[in-house]
């Protein structure tokens, strides 16, 4: 088959080709939609970029506070809802409060300060390790250390939404009873008698919010379990006074 | 783009889009994928169109580009799958002679089947030589290869051909010159 011969095969190859219909403006339309396709597909990817990289690294650009959390320049947050305090800061500033309201109260008190922990219930503030953490466990706890005659001992406050803390308050208690509150909270007074000695006073505030604020003394120093006594130091009224304080806030 | 260079790029593709669906077809034996072929070249040119419009041979680079969009399109699992190499007419034309027609239809089919037994490259440059009718320098060119690959592609692609071409006489019982 000479070189020729492939010349002609070629073009008789193509001699019934059917008919063509083309039009230059209609395929021009197709390029300039698939430009248009082409730019929105890239500005979406951009823009989902540009939101990608913003979100990573706004958290990274804006200024924190002491505790880590972030600030927006000093203002309130626009919002009419108040500001978050975490736990650690609730309890120092409930602490201290009740630390000022106790020296006021029990004047014969020496060293007295709180120790305050978050979410835990409350624990030895002496023990090395950190007791994990349990569903029950309150939202605030922690102690009011003092010193009286006897020796150090200290109040145990817990900050809860629990209500099982409401309804055993008064189990095994040897009285028991709800004083209704002119801000339309309740505080229940319990005290626990071992013969004629006060073993446990104990009261707990219930808020319409649903939180229940409990302060408990003890015959014994709670915070280490040890330090037992004859009686609890710190009566159930001197602890009414300190729940319904109006200048502690709870909640 | 302008309305010139639209009006430019418009007569252009009118003139050379039944050429290069031909040349399309010789690669890849089929009028439907050829028109593909065709079209989408013309649009990469369209695109291109700000940049290449000054060009001294707007064809040679139209083939170029159609060359590369069909071993492009041949590279796809799934233009692998289908190899055509022949198709049978829907009814039988009268009005034309019998014997011109057989021998049109011999030549075509020798040649085309042939073809299509032919490597993509190797077949590429025998239609570029022997259909369009392109010096080996012009081949090269759109080939994106050396001349001395363009002849030996071709010598290549001729002596498959031949033997294709052969083996089907044979079978056919025609004896090639």
């Amino acid at each position: 088959m000479s070189e020729q011969e492939i010349r002609e095969g070629m073009l008789l190859a193509v001699w019934d080709e059917p008919p063509l219909d083309f039009d230059p403006d209609k395929l021009i339309r197709r390029v300039e939609q698939k430009k248009s396709r082409r730019r929105a597909l890239v500005a979406v990817g951009v823009a989902t970029a540009m939101i990608v990289v913003t979100s990573l690294a706004l958290p990274g650009l804006l200024p924190r506070d002491q505790d880590g959390q972030l600030a927006s320049n000093g203002q309130p947050p626009p919002s009419s809802a108040p500001p978050s305090v975490s736990a650690e800061k609730k309890g120092q500033r409930i602490g201290d409060k009740l630390t000022e309201k106790l020296g006021l109260r029990m004047t014969n008190f020496k060293e007295v300060y709180a120790s305050f922990r978050g979410g835990a219930y409350a624990y030895n503030p002496n023990s090395p390790t950190t007791p994990p953490q349990r569903p029950w466990d309150p939202e605030l706890s922690g102690f009011v250390h003092f010193t009286d005659e006897i020796g150090p001992t200290a109040l145990r406050v817990i900050l809860t939404k629990d209500r099982t803390v409401a309804e055993q308050i008064c189990a095994g208690a040897t009285t028991c009873r709800d004083v209704a509150q002119s801000d339309g909270t309740t505080v229940t007074e319990a005290q626990i008698m071992e013969g004629q000695e006060l073993a446990r006073s104990v009261v707990l505030r219930k808020f319409p919010s649903g939180y229940f604020a409990e302060i408990s003394s003890f015959n014994y120093n709670p915070a280490t379990g040890q330090g037992l006594r004859q009686a609890a130091p710190v009566p159930v009224e001197v602890l009414t006074t300190l729940v319904t304080d109006p200048d502690v806030h709870w909640e | 783009m302008r309305k010139a260079d639209e009006q430019g790029f418009r007569e252009f593709a009118a003139a050379n889009a039944a050429s290069l669906r031909r040349t399309a077809y010789l690669f890849c034996g089929d009028w439907h994928t050829a028109e593909d072929l065709m079209q989408s070249s013309l649009m990469k040119m369209y695109m291109a169109w700000k940049r290449i419009k000054d060009l001294d041979n707007l064809i040679a680079y139209a083939r170029k580009v159609l060359l590369r969009t069909w071993l492009d399109e041949k590279r796809r699992p799934w233009r692998r799958a289908e190899q055509r190499d022949g198709e049978l007419p829907d009814a039988a034309d009268a009005t034309v002679d019998p014997d011109t027609t057989s021998a049109k239809l011999w030549a075509r089919e020798l040649v085309h089947t042939a073809l299509l037994q032919v490597p993509p490259r190797q077949r590429a440059v025998l239609v570029l030589r022997y259909f369009e009718d392109l010096s080996v320098a012009e081949v090269a060119v759109a080939m994106g290869c050396t001349e001395g690959t363009v002849k030996s592609q071709t010598a290549r692609g001729l002596a498959t051909l031949r033997t294709v071409v052969e083996k089907l006489d044979n079978s056919s019982g025609r004896v090639a010159s």
